[in-house]
């Protein structure tokens, strides 16, 4: 852990006693990184064998890693249980959360901004009520608010808009989405700590007043934008509830894949396995595995995103806001 | 006099930032909850235009709540409810702490820092409630732990139960929660995220001056860092309290008794009763930590 202090010249040799604890506790440190990330990586590894092994192979003790004979049959299958557009099922789900995700950070950043730097009459009123929309949680307003999208009130008109995605789109640009008053939350305090001189600046170059919001604080918090991007990407894409009961019918993977394999669906998807492929010996194992397989499809863009945006997140953590 | 105007078009300006907030807050919050609330005092019927028919019931659906089962299986309201807050209670401590762990980890400088923190985030991603799901076997055991029980069935915890005079409860316990390691791991990603953002805005000169003092890494972790970061424990609390309470299984009664039920009335009181339920948790943790911690959010 600290080579570069052992290295400086000029410096008397340390103990015995001293360099051989510090080696003892270095390597005991990265056992136990070593030992939380397997942890964490494992149950993705443990996808593999599954999924890639022959049907027949599963529930064989001898097999755990590497499977005997290999095939993507199980990939397949879910990828027909799933895809019931094809490839543009996986696009749309994730242009949703992509486009949900946008509409989020920008009302959110807004409401945030507003509530925290400018000394309106109320805004300590209004924080207060993000909170409390924080803390309650969303199932309590389920029956609520379904009863109240199945009858609309759309200028004068009353209509149905469950089952459609303007709903979703409706509940982010007001406020309402997927966590959305922790988001809130996140870019007040990150807005609480930026400097006063910056505003006044603006106001002495002539910016108004949404110029100043726009061109000078929005930019300013590429940190909490940034967390608030993954996160809200993370939670939009892996979202089954509000998508699950407001538009269930909708391109949504993780509804998708939520209502394919319930295991109420155990002995369709089966049969199903069993009229495709004529496997007649397909049973409980072989679904686990297309589940899985599932599964993996499903994870691939959350995957692929998280690793490209993670470095935003470890780099902005300092000054996202998330600590007040 | 120019200034004042200014202030006031500031003031006007910032109050229409948050106006869609506003109508939505009034939209999708406040009257979603007093027509709950309401609801839940009535009997609701379907009328003849379509629209709905109320008749007051004062209690009587809070009282069948307790008479009638729930949605899922022969479980009762009473059980389910029982059962979601003492696991709360059991899991929020150790969510918290392994955060906290995880977050110091990740907070010591070594050369695959980047590496291991990408890692450790990783729950964020794999903790979503539709990949636990689906990654669970439901036929050999858990994916998680095939070779299911691999630390409690294990060489260590044989050791611990026949030489030692632990308690075996005690061994079984703490060995059933190793073996689902993961599943506190899955809960902990957002937490680790906000502890590392609290140890990295404690000052560094802090434990200089710990060091210089004498104090050893472990009293500096007790005196120095443990008292900075006791708000962001309370909002991690709050947090994990919040996240457990999403995962629910509520919705799926609330939604049951409505709509295939037809018994909006109840559903309502179970929705009011849930509701009621996680402030009070809240209120009471709240009240709790406001006596170790001096609050300011």
């Amino acid at each position: 852990m600290s080579d570069k202090k052992n290295k400086k010249p000029n410096r008397p040799p340390k103990p015995f006693k001293v360099v051989a604890k510090k080696s003892i506790v270095s390597v005991l440190f990265g056992i136990m990184v070593a030992g939380m990330c397997f942890t964490m990586i494992y149950p993705i590894i443990k996808l593999f064998p599954n999924v890639f092994g022959e049907l027949t192979d599963l529930g064989n003790p001898d097999v755990i890693w590497i499977p005997v004979n290999r095939s993507a049959l199980s990939f397949t299958a879910a990828w027909r249980f799933t895809m019931k557009e094809g490839i543009m099922t996986l696009f749309k789900s994730v242009g949703y959360a992509g486009l949900i995700t946008v509409i989020q950070i920008f009302m959110s950043a807004m409401v945030g901004y507003a509530i925290a730097r400018v000394k309106f009459p109320g805004a300590n009123v209004i924080f207060m009520l993000v909170l409390l929309v924080f803390l309650v949680p969303p199932q309590a307003l389920l029956l609520s608010q379904y009863i109240h999208f199945q009858h609309f009130w759309f200028f004068g008109k009353e209509i149905n808009i469950i089952g459609r995605p303007i709903t979703l789109y409706l509940l982010a640009i007001f406020g309402f989405g997927v966590n959305q008053s922790l988001f809130v939350f996140v870019f007040r305090q990150f807005f609480k700590n930026t400097p006063k001189e910056l505003e006044e600046a603006a106001l002495i170059d002539g910016c108004g007043f949404n110029r100043t919001y726009l061109s000078v604080m929005l930019p300013c918090a590429k940190p909490a934008i940034a967390t608030v991007a993954v996160l809200g990407f993370v939670w939009n894409y892996g979202d089954t509830y509000y998508t699950g009961y407001f538009d269930p019918d909708g391109s949504y993977l993780g509804v998708i894949l939520n209502t394919a394999f319930q295991s109420a669906n155990e002995q369709f998807v089966i049969n199903a396995i069993k009229t495709w492929y004529k496997l007649p010996i397909a049973n409980a194992f072989a679904f686990d595995a297309v589940k899985q397989a599932g599964a993996l499809i499903y994870m691939v863009p959350l995957l692929i995103f998280y690793f490209i945006t993670q470095h935003w997140l470890v780099e902005n953590i300092e000054n996202a806001g998330i600590v007040g | 006099m120019n200034k004042m105007k200014y202030k006031n078009k500031r003031k006007l300006c910032g109050f229409m930032y948050t106006i869609p907030w506003i109508i939505g807050f009034v939209l999708f919050f406040a009257v979603p909850i007093f027509k709950t609330i309401w609801w839940s005092f009535n009997s609701v019927g379907v009328s003849e235009n379509g629209g709905m028919s109320l008749t007051w019931a004062g209690f009587g659906n809070y009282v069948s709540l307790f008479t009638e089962q729930v949605a899922s299986g022969s479980r009762t309201f009473l059980q389910v409810f029982t059962n979601e807050n003492t696991n709360l209670l059991v899991n929020t401590p150790i969510i918290v702490i392994f955060s906290l762990f995880l977050a110091i980890l990740a907070n010591v400088k070594f050369k695959a820092q980047g590496v291991v923190r990408t890692v450790f985030f990783l729950p964020i991603v794999l903790g979503l409630k539709v990949i636990t799901d689906l990654i669970t076997i439901t036929t050999g055991g858990d994916l998680v732990s095939r070779g299911n029980g691999l630390f409690s069935q294990g060489f260590a915890a044989m050791m611990l139960l026949r030489y030692t005079s632990i308690s075996s409860d005690i061994i079984l316990t703490i060995t059933s929660y190793v073996d689902n390691i993961f599943q506190l791991v899955s809960r902990a990603g957002v937490q680790t995220l906000i502890y590392l953002a609290g140890l990295q805005s404690i000052s560094p000169s802090l434990y200089e001056v710990a060091k210089i003092e004498g104090a050893t890494t472990y009293e500096s972790f007790w005196k120095v860092t443990l008292p900075l970061i006791g708000n962001i424990t309370m909002f991690v609390v709050v947090y994990t309290i919040v996240d457990y309470f999403l995962g629910s299984s509520i919705a799926t009664e609330v939604y049951s008794f409505a709509f295939t039920k037809s018994r909006i009335g109840i559903a309502s009181a179970l929705s009011v009763v849930y509701m009621i339920n996680v402030l009070l948790v809240l209120f009471l943790v709240l009240l709790v930590s406001k006596k170790a911690v001096k609050k300011d959010v």
